[in-house]
């Protein structure tokens, strides 16, 4: 086990290295200098060339690549937001809870109700609750997640006023304390329950849109999973010596279907970063993706260099988690090597 | 089963099925949902090469006042799905906009496909270090995740309808990489390579035209349900505000933009492009999945 988790890791390094490189170069092909991007329209020559003197621009590109790794490894310094002026780890520091925050409660959304979904699905085969949940499941991935926030959005807070339709906390709120800036269990540490349920009531609506497509996709691989299973030697074994069906289901079906569907809620991680963007525009959600989003149309480089840095970073090991859960719950995987 | 039934039951297992191709347009063509997906493509696919007959209007003619005044205007007989914010009817743009969704869908699922095919191929047959060289890139272009990759593209390129086509079309690669090259593999162990290469075929011929024409069926699955996700990824795009820059360009997704703000006062503005991402991507997957089933040699012989 130990050793599968150091080569997993072993693994990373080259990964790691392939994508600051590519950041790098990306930075490097980016429209308009660094320099005149961070000077703005103060710009003259004379300052261009001081600011390229000073930041080490006129280095050899190895030596500016190495520089850079010195800065964002050593120090953990991803420079400052051009359009803010405050430094991009405070930012990140900031806005990544509230994006974790949004793709826990989407996956918790997705999960809880996909796994029972799939499994009745798979019980009542070809009755109208298995052709309901693979209509359900095929609408849920032919829908854009942003197509589902605008309906969602428009239905549940602009004609029925049910919930919040931006935002994550109300505005009138400002006594509220963010020690962590999870803003839930902030507000779980403050005892603060009115605020609690305001948060909560916010992040309903983009966590329900940006977990649809997880949940669909999770109820079909449960679906499947199960079929498979039950038609399984061990299972009929279980059945013929008349253990009840509920245990049998529980110890012997749930458990070996569940292999595949860990793998796939993996697989969803990206999927969530990349539905985060667009949900955090829909809800002006403030987190990671509404910010990155902002940061193209202000040309802020920084901004965009160091998320998507910290985004890879994070995604990357998530994968690596997934992969070692995966081997802790499936032998077989340990074993092979 | 009565012997009879047996017989015939026995009788039809040694007719010949006619060949995987055959087959599975017999199974495709008796599949509803591939054939509901095939008339929703279709209509796509109609709108979209004829728009300048079937749309009213042109896309981006903002003449229609009302009352001398340009607003929005729900739907009514006069104009089928209603006027925009600058007075442009919102059918015609609908139209027109199916062209654009095909002819980016088309485009980038072409760049993708073509290039992750290329790469994929050379890597599941050239194994060893060219080829794990090759996955390796892929690896990392796969660490980030796809929207995010598409949008730092496109912020080196600026926004724009070729570049989100690019960017959406790069995303895709590694993908179609990684599926030829399993397929590749699987392929490359069979005998009948192995009999190609005994009776001396370059290696070159067998590749081009032994492994890929046997590797190509979930390739074609994949294509299309990579325009489905093509068309999500572009609309998205647009919607973000990156797409076509002129906003009388008829792009759905930066349709979408414009009607996020006037959810309240209009929301038919939003609700139309959104059926009309919907119902293509919804083609596009009905299609995919029959393909999927009619491909699939698991199944072969239990049509």
């Amino acid at each position: 086990m130990l050793r599968f988790v150091v080569r997993r890791l072993l693994l990373l390094i080259p990964i790691l290295f392939g994508v600051s490189v590519l950041l790098f170069f990306w930075v490097r092909a980016l429209p308009g200098s660094p320099a005149e991007s961070l000077l703005g329209e103060r710009a003259t020559p004379a300052l261009v060339a001081a600011y390229k003197e000073r930041f080490g621009l006129n280095e050899p590109i190895w030596r500016q690549y190495v520089t850079y790794m010195e800065t964002t490894v050593a120090d953990r310094d991803l420079g400052i937001s051009v359009a803010t002026h405050r430094q991009v780890t405070d930012e990140i520091r900031q806005r990544f809870p509230a994006t974790v925050e949004l793709a826990l409660a989407a996956m918790l959304f997705s999960v809880s109700l996909g796994i029972p979904l799939g499994f009745i699905a798979a019980k009542r085969y070809g009755g109208p609750i298995d052709h309901g949940s693979l209509f359900l499941s095929l609408i849920g991935i032919s829908v854009p997640i942003f197509v589902l926030a605008i309906l969602l959005k428009y239905i549940f807070a602009v004609r029925l006023g049910w919930l919040p339709s931006v935002g994550r906390i109300d505005l009138l709120i400002f006594d509220a304390k963010h020690p962590t800036n999870f803003y839930v269990l902030d507000a779980i540490l403050t005892r603060d329950w009115s605020t609690l349920w305001d948060v909560l009531k916010h992040l309903i609506l983009p966590a329900v849109a940006l977990g649809s497509i997880p949940l669909a996709i999770i109820a079909r691989i449960t679906r499947s999973a199960v079929l498979d299973v039950q038609n399984e030697d061990y299972v009929r074994t279980a059945r013929a010596k008349g253990m009840s069906p509920g245990i049998v289901d529980r110890r012997h079906v749930l458990r070996n279907a569940l292999l595949p569907v860990t793998t796939v809620i993996g697989l969803q991680t990206g999927l969530l970063l990349s539905g985060a963007i667009l949900t955090e525009t829909v809800f002006a959600y403030p987190g990671m993706g509404s910010w990155l989003r902002d940061a193209i149309f202000n040309r802020d480089y920084p901004v965009l260099q160091g998320g998507i840095l910290f985004l890879a970073l994070v995604f990357v090991l998530v994968n690596l988690v997934v992969d070692v859960a995966y081997a802790v719950i499936n032998p077989r995987i340990r074993y092979s090597g | 089963m009565s012997a009879a039934e047996l017989e015939i039951a026995e009788i039809q297992l040694e007719q010949s099925t006619g060949g995987l191709w055959n087959e599975a347009w017999y199974r495709l063509t008796h599949n509803v949902g591939a054939i509901i997906g095939a008339v929703l493509v279709s209509v796509f696919v109609i709108f979209a090469l004829g728009a300048q007959w079937i749309a009213p209007s042109h896309p981006s003619d903002d003449v229609h006042l009302v009352a001398g005044i340009l607003q929005p205007q729900p739907p009514s007989t006069e104009h089928l799905l209603g006027l925009d914010l600058q007075g442009r009817d919102v059918f015609s743009r609908i139209v027109y906009g199916a062209r654009y969704s095909l002819l980016i869908g088309v485009v980038s699922v072409g760049i993708g496909l073509s290039i992750g095919l290329l790469l994929g191929a050379f890597a599941g047959y050239f194994g060893r270090w060219p080829g794990s060289l090759v996955m390796r890139l892929m690896d990392i272009m796969l660490a980030i995740p796809g929207l995010l990759f598409a949008i730092a593209i496109v912020a080196m390129l600026g926004p724009g309808l070729w570049q989100v086509m690019i960017a959406v079309g790069v995303v895709n690669i590694p993908i179609f990489a990684r599926l030829l090259r399993g397929s590749v593999i699987a392929q490359k162990e069979n005998e009948y390579v192995l009999a190609a290469r005994v009776v001396g075929v370059p290696r070159r011929k067998i590749l081009f035209s032994h492994i890929l024409p046997n590797s190509i069926s979930p390739v074609i699955v994949a294509g299309t349900l990579a325009m489905a996700t093509a068309i999500i990824d572009v609309a998205g795009l647009g919607f973000l505000g990156l797409g076509p820059q002129d906003p009388s360009t008829p792009e759905w997704g930066t349709m979408l933009t414009d009607a996020n703000e006037y959810l309240a006062a209009a929301p038919y503005l939003a609700i139309i492009p959104c059926l009309a991402i919907v119902i293509s991507v919804l083609g596009f997957n009905l299609i995919g999945d029959g393909l999927r089933e009619a491909l699939d040699p698991k199944l072969r012989g239990r049509a």
